[in-house]
């Protein structure tokens, strides 16, 4: 059996192509063939992704669409006569992109656009949450691979030196790291005036990330550092040693650093919005539609002084993670794409 | 605390401090593009920096992109100026037909209230 995957954009950092270089590793044990293509090719991963216009599947071969973004030659794809599945990764709404990244927001206006439009031509549509998912009608849930023996050992519960916030995540108008600088300084002028912010990610654009070192150096000078590029072994550092992690994103399909968090046994504060309550679970402090950077900073108040509540957060953190074991999701993917794979009236009679 | 008592209590002690949000950059969502806005973008000005590589040890490769920018620059602006043309063109166009619909709508209203 081949099966071909079909990205819409591949970056080194990206969790679409990590999760696709994943999947292949799973394709070749199982001894499946097949290669992976993208619309768009960060030259850093040229050679584990070839371009979209080197796909030439045989009549029975399989495709596997990861939809993360609008490309434009995605569409030929659909025109292929193999059978194929869609998994749904997200796109955020263009509204938040507008002023910031303007190619971006049309990327994600005509990404939203696009994939109804996908999701109704692919045999079977799946998301990695039911939140994305259910965007496109189905309830088919195929969840982000994570795999916490690759992640490394949790941290401690009570990590040495100043308390540290962290956040993990794209510097990208939607996740929202004014408002987590803003929630972290409220913190540190009234509970720790040695604490540390820790935001970890690339920014969509230069000018965007000037905007967030600069509203940073504005109101948190010398506290707050921003980093991109780690290795998994220095991500890992930075998640043992945090004693919060706070995600104000405005928008998430999945949010797998909600993930990481758990495993790590940081206690985590996060918007209730998109797939993340979902995943979350009853493991984080959500906040409400109305709660505001004010209420973030007392809840990292709490979290980071109570320590029945951070060991609470830390136990039903680690039963989340178990939640999202790779196996059954491996299993769930083998089974769709099986599914998928038998004759057309074969398929229909297994349900 | 239980989990579950932590934002009642958080929200009880936020209202108690009164603290104000602090000032800066604040990111919203763009509901609706601006006439203004579009002008704005229609005038297209690409920043030369943002021509880079991403590769490690890219900055030999940068140099060179950067090199042929300045080399292809008559070209360029040429491009620039006919691709302006035509998005100033069409936003023009587009905000006279958005001041006619809204003619159209306020005396539609004036006659349904006669």
């Amino acid at each position: 059996m081949k099966v071909h995957q079909v990205l819409s954009g591949a970056g080194r950092y990206d969790a679409v192509t990590m999760q696709a270089l994943a999947f292949r590793g799973l394709f070749s044990a199982w001894g499946w063939g097949g290669r992976d293509v993208a619309a768009n090719i960060d030259p850093r991963v040229a050679a584990e992704i070839a371009p979209i216009s080197s796909l030439t599947p045989a009549a029975d071969d399989l495709l596997l669409i990861h939809y993360s973004g609008y490309a434009p030659r995605l569409r030929s794809v659909l025109e292929l006569p193999n059978r194929k599945l869609l998994i749904s990764h997200n796109i955020t709404p263009a509204r938040w992109f507008w002023d910031h990244d303007p190619m971006a927001a049309v990327s994600c206006a005509l990404g939203r656009k696009q994939l109804p439009e996908f999701a109704a031509a692919v045999d079977v549509a799946a998301g990695v949450s039911l939140f994305n998912a259910r965007e496109l009608g189905s309830e088919i849930v195929i969840p982000i691979l994570f795999d916490p023996a690759q992640a490394g050992a949790p941290g401690p519960p009570d990590p040495p030196g100043p308390p540290t916030i962290l956040f993990v995540g794209r510097i990208a108008p939607h996740k929202r790291q004014d408002a987590v600088i803003r929630a972290f300084e409220l913190y540190r002028r009234a509970h720790a005036p040695d604490a540390r912010l820790v935001l970890v990610g690339r920014s969509v654009n230069d000018t965007f990330e000037v905007a967030i070192r600069g509203l940073a150096d504005e109101l948190s000078p010398g506290a707050v550092t921003i980093e991109y590029g780690l290795t998994a072994e220095q991500l890992a550092a930075r998640y043992r040693g945090a004693h919060a992690f706070l995600c104000m994103s405005e928008h998430e399909g999945f949010c797998i650093p909600l993930l990481e968090a758990f495993h790590f046994g940081v206690p985590v504060i996060a918007r209730s919005v998109g797939g993340l309550p979902e995943v979350a679970g009853d493991a984080a402090l959500l906040l409400g539609e109305d709660d505001d950077e004010r209420v973030a900073a007392e809840l990292l108040a709490l979290v980071v002084g109570d320590s029945e509540l951070r060991a609470e957060l830390r136990e039903r953190g680690a039963r989340r993670v178990e939640a999202y074991a790779p196996e059954p999701t491996v299993r769930r993917l083998r089974a769709a794409l099986e599914e998928l794979n038998q004759p057309i009236g074969a398929s229909q009679s297994t349900g | 605390m239980k989990p579950e008592d932590a934002l009642l209590a958080a929200r009880a002690a936020a209202a108690e401090r009164g603290d104000e949000l602090p000032a800066g950059l604040c990111i919203e969502p763009t509901e609706r593009v601006s006439i203004a806005q579009f002008v704005e973008w229609a005038a297209i000005e690409p920043d030369p920096a943002s021509m880079r590589s991403t590769r490690r040890l890219g900055a030999p490769i940068t140099f060179f992109k950067r090199q042929l920018l300045h080399v292809l620059r008559q070209y360029l602006r040429e491009l620039e100026a006919q691709q302006t043309r035509f998005n100033l063109n069409v936003v023009a166009r587009l905000a006279e037909l958005e001041e006619r619909v809204d003619s159209l709508e306020q005396r539609a209203g004036e006659r349904e209230q006669r």
